[in-house]
């Protein structure tokens, strides 16, 4: 039984994998009819769980999951793509070699068989059948890197009891705090994911990184019924992320139990507030942050996926506010206020780090608003391709089964320069907006209505009384354009469940920003 | 994907590999198989495109072990899987997974047990979906966009709004969505159910949105059913009409409305806002806007609302739940009255128990032993199949909401007199918490006003939110239709049959002033 715990999968496995991996794609795969282009992911992660319910730990967990993806493209004649994604186990080691070919074998077939009937299309449909292109990925330069992760604390060295206290503590912690507080749950995890992705073009990188984070979620009861807030700490770093916290620039996240008191306390305080009145007009706001985090986010990073704004994703997460069709685009145009900067950049630390996609492009910084005008898109191979411009490492998959798309990455409001007292300070009337929590945006995420967790009314300079269930609902760039200004208090904080494709793929990352002073309608609650 | 009797094999062998250990009170082996076919789209006529973006599949096997331990008189539970290995090996990899996590929870009181037997006769699956060739899905998914285009290639409204064939491309038509095929297998044995229960189900699915960019006119189309029965090629049809109905749409002010949704605007709400917190877990956690309402009034008189995993000819019907337990209908709200909530094994045994539950519920719970009847427990993940790899859930199938005096269409349009029609909404989440029940929403489609009790002109996609509470929605009813339509919302597990409902006085607001996407 000990020789069967020992030989299960874990994230070493990728350096054995690698070589099989290499060979079939770069030699075998060159035997499939008509291929243009084919790669393999492959991914290990190796770590361990917990989840803690009003102190009582309810579920623990410490495993490996194995994934593999396989893309080709190809065709008889017309060109066209085709996928296959695999979960795998320990036992599919011993024939890892004939599960490859056999993927790329299926997923050769889908795109031989969508060409041949994207050319029956073609002949079909005279008038509107010419769009339908042989689409390719834009070259990348060819490297081979591997990755190392980095942590103080090893993932794997840290015991699942010990995982398992440190939940509880916290969870037993939020209980402590008073009878009001009428449920809470702690999730913790700790693990090292290792990513392999071997292209027919010859790119061959191996990333490994440590991944440490945990969700709470507190109901607590008010006069007004219950009220609930969760939040997410995280970060791509060892265990010392849930004990000691992270104190690294713009990422400054409090241990787990500070973190989860301080939730607790919030949802607390909150709950025994008032419910927010709409405003009848357009007021002063200033959002912390924690809120600008979320604006970033679905306001910049989303309409700044160029997939998105090339209309794939029309019939799930939307398109582009800066991208309406050829020729007419935001790019060079003033859509925010001269303040405004705004990138994504996965070479900075972060929960959304990298420093090669998942289809081998290496990562960089892309401005997508430098002082109030639109520059850049995040994009992937096919999509920069297609816009007649150059791949800037964006594309990634939530496992190597999943068929990659165009994320944003670590993106955030650039700082500003105003310290953040006189944000507040130079306000006679208006609202302070303290901590993000659920969003509704338009398709096109040109308006949106975003939650806080606390919204206090500001008065002569001072925040007053604090307000449950208020939001800031706005058209964006009415809102972007009216920024007068931007603090100094850059933050990044970890967005954990950013959902897009379909099935849907649910992506971590980093989105941050400054303290933001603009105008928009506060909301309140309709019930 | 294997024989079923396969994965009955391994289920068998794998409870009495267990029964046999001596630190074991009581366990469950939990096999499955699942491949999740997808034929994802995008059609552009003004920005070259793939058509089908995305011919894909995902596939797993493995096996999910629940094991009680006694440990020194303590009873601990645990749950270990192992991926692609359903033999003697991989059963004992999970366990020892299993045995490494175990943990004393003081609510667990047991795994589950049957009081009853499954009533679902089989087939109510498409043996053809288990075992499709590689192109089926491939031509499911070209059928769509041939359907769209066909529609648009031979409009003479949409040749109007271009001026010339050769202008058409410029309009900017765009078809989205996907085609998905579920194919899961599975197989169940425990200590307390020993002998195997298997079950095979299959889904299949089109989700299509269609649009004519330049004329800010979008339409939805979707088809869903057991197998290559559905009419996948009519989803395109839909979506691609009713775009073209869109075509010459106009802005409305904000203000408060008479409002019918349409069965994609009621799924979305259900899905967002209504089946989440009617699941009990919610309430024993006290974060759902009907807390302590159980046998009290949520909705309007004559609105029924029920989950039915067992019912006869419709997509999401399944034999037995992920826990073993047999599927079945759970009246979720009956003439306006809360009767009933979604549960597992875990849930129903924990309320019961739980001292404040008539507190939370509003009723005890032992008043409500069929409403909380754990026919809802499933393992879906990674946007379809029945995971070895998860621990129960809890998750509805076939959602069917009904009126008691169904209506037809137009005589909704009457009562309404002056308001809207709303086809399709987007990003309907619950802005302040599942507590509250306040919502807001966009308007993407298929949305018209309503003028002197009649269906008047399109209203522009994207220029509209909806902000409101699902209080109003449920509880100012006006009429529900008297057809169903089988739909679904991107992400959903659950197939709801929606009519048209239309509701008195919900509030929006005109957005998106000044944007050319709106």
């Amino acid at each position: 039984m000990e020789d069967d715990l020992q030989s299960r999968v874990g994230v070493d496995y990728v350096e054995t994998a690698r070589d099989i991996v290499r060979d079939i794609v770069t030699g075998w795969a060159k035997t499939l009819t008509g291929l243009r282009h084919c790669d393999i992911r492959l991914e290990v992660q190796q770590g361990k769980e917990a989840s803690v319910e009003n102190g009582s730990v309810k579920q623990a967990g410490d495993d490996y999951s194995f994934a593999i993806g396989a893309h080709v493209l190809a065709g008889n004649g017309a060109l066209a793509p085709g996928y296959a994604g695999n979960m795998l186990g320990t036992a599919d080691t011993s024939r890892l070699g004939p599960a490859i070919k056999e993927m790329l074998t299926t997923a050769h077939a889908r795109a031989v068989h969508s060409a041949g009937l994207k050319e029956r299309a073609r002949q079909r449909f005279p008038t509107l059948g010419s769009s339908l292109a042989d689409l390719t990925w834009a070259p990348v330069p060819i490297h081979h890197r591997t990755i190392a992760a980095q942590y103080e604390t090893d993932p794997l060295g840290v015991s699942l009891q010990h995982l398992i206290d440190i939940g509880s503590e916290a969870s037993k912690a939020i209980a402590g705090l008073g009878n009001r507080v009428v449920y809470n749950v702690v999730w913790v995890a700790t693990s090292m994911i290792r990513e392999l992705f071997v292209s027919s073009d010859g790119i061959d990188i191996d990333s490994e990184y440590a991944q440490t984070e945990a969700l709470v979620f507190v109901v607590a009861a008010g006069q007004e019924g219950t009220l609930e807030f969760y939040d997410s700490l995280g970060h791509q770093r060892g265990f010392e992320v849930l004990e000691h916290g992270v104190n690294s620039g713009p990422i400054q996240l409090p241990n787990l139990y500070d973190f989860s008191v301080t939730l607790g306390k919030d949802t607390l305080e909150t709950a025994a507030a008032p419910a927010m009145k709409d405003t009848e007009t357009d007021v002063t706001v200033i959002l912390d942050p924690h809120f600008s985090a979320l604006v970033a986010h679905e306001i910049v990073g989303h309409p700044s996926e160029l997939d998105r704004a090339l209309k794939y994703e029309t019939g799930y997460a939307g398109r582009s506010w800066f991208y309406t069709s050829p020729g007419c685009d935001q790019r060079g145009e003033q859509v925010a206020s001269e303040l405004v900067s705004a990138f994504s950049d996965p070479t900075i630390e972060g929960y959304g780090h990298y420093l090669y996609d998942h289809e081998g492009t290496p990562a960089k910084r892309v401005y997508h608003i430098r002082d109030g005008v639109y520059e850049e898109f995040v994009n992937n191979r096919q999509t920069a391709a297609l816009f007649g411009v150059q791949p800037n490492g964006s594309c990634r998959a939530t496992d190597a089964s999943f068929v990659p798309l165009v994320r944003m990455t670590n993106t955030t409001f650039a700082p500003g320069t105003t310290d953040p007292s006189d944000i507040i300070g130079d306000v006679e009337q208006g609202f302070y907006v303290s901590g993000h929590r659920i969003p509704s945006i338009s398709e096109s995420r040109d308006n949106f209505r975003i939650s806080a967790l606390k919204v206090y009314d500001i008065k002569n300079g001072e925040l007053g009384r604090l307000y449950r269930n208020g939001a800031v609902m706005s058209d964006s760039k009415n809102f972007f354009m009216q920024i007068d200004a931007m603090g100094t208090d850059w933050r990044l904080y970890p967005v954990p469940n950013c959902g897009k494709g379909q099935p849907m793929q649910t992506k971590r990352m980093s989105n941050g920003g400054p303290s933001i002073r603009s105008v928009a309608r506060i909301t309140g609650g309709s019930s | 994907m294997k024989p079923l009797v396969e994965l009955e094999n391994a289920a068998r062998d794998g409870l009495k590999q267990l029964t046999a250990e001596p630190e074991i009170e009581a366990a469950e082996v939990f096999v499955a198989e699942n491949g999740t076919l997808i034929a994802r789209l995008n059609y552009t006529s003004h920005i070259p495109s793939n058509g089908l973006e995305e011919p894909k599949s995902l596939a797993n096997i493995g096996v999910g072990i629940r094991a009680v331990f006694n440990r020194e008189g303590k009873r601990l539970i645990g749950f270990g899987s192992e991926a692609s290995d359903i033999s003697e090996t991989g059963v004992r990899t999970a366990l020892e997974k299993a045995r490494e996590s175990a943990v004393f929870d003081p609510e667990f009181v047991s795994l589950p047990k049957a009081s009853d037997t499954p009533t679902v006769e089989s087939p109510y699956h498409d043996p053809r979906v288990l075992e499709l060739a590689q192109s089926d899905f491939t031509d499911a998914g070209w059928s769509v966009i041939e359907g769209a285009l066909n529609v648009f290639e031979s409009s003479e409204e949409l040749l109007g709004v271009a001026g010339d064939r050769s202008r058409m491309a410029e309009l900017g038509l765009i078809i989205g969505g996907d085609v998905t095929m579920l194919q899961e297998r599975m197989a169940i044995a425990s200590s307390h159910m020993p002998a195997v229960q298997s079950d095979e189900s299959t889904l299949a699915m089109a989700f299509i949105t269609a649009m004519i960019e330049k004329e800010a006119a979008k339409g939805g189309g979707w088809a869903a059913g057991r197998g290559l029965d559905v009419d996948f090629a009519a989803a395109g049809r839909e979506a691609a009409e009713s775009a073209i109905r869109s075509i010459r749409g106009d802005r409305v002010d904000g203000g408060t409305y008479n409002i019918i949704l349409g069965p994609y605007a009621v799924t979305d709400i259900f899905n967002h806002l209504v089946l989440p917190v009617l699941g009990l877990e919610l309430f024993y956690a006290g974060a759902t806007p009907f807390l302590g309402r159980l046998g009290q009034r949520v909705g309007s008189s004559g609105l029924n609302v029920y989950d039915d995993g067992a019912a006869p000819g419709l997509a999401a019907t399944k034999r037995i739940t992920c826990e073993g337990l047999p599927t079945g209908r759970t009246d979720l709200i009956r003439d306006g009255i809360l009767v009933g909530l979604l549960s597992n094994h875990y849930e129903t045994q924990r309320i019961f128990r739980d001292v404040d539950a008539a507190e939370k519920l509003g009723a005890p719970p032992g008043q409500y032993i069929e409403g909380l009847a754990p026919r809802s427990g499933f393992r879906f993940a990674r946007g379809g199949g029945r995971h070895f790899d998860t621990i129960p859930g809890t998750s509805p199938t076939n959602v069917v909401i009904h009126g008691n005096d169904s209506l037809p269409l137009e005589e909704l349009v009457k009562r309404v007199g002056d308001g809207l029609y709303i086809g399709r909404i987007w990003y309907t989440y619950p802005i302040n918490g599942i507590s509250a029940g306040d919502f807001t929403c966009t308007v993407i489609g298929d949305s018209f006003r309503i003028r002197n009790g009649r269906m008047a002109e399109p209203i522009r996609a994207n220029t509209l939110r909806i902000n409101d509470s699902i209080h109003n929605v449920l509880g100012n009813v006006i009429g529900i239709g008297s057809k169903q339509r089988d739909t679904m919302v991107w992400a959903s597990d659950q197939i709801v049959y929606a009519p048209e409902i239309a509701v008195r006085g919900l509030h929006v607001e005109g957005i998106a002033q000044h944007s050319e996407n709106a």
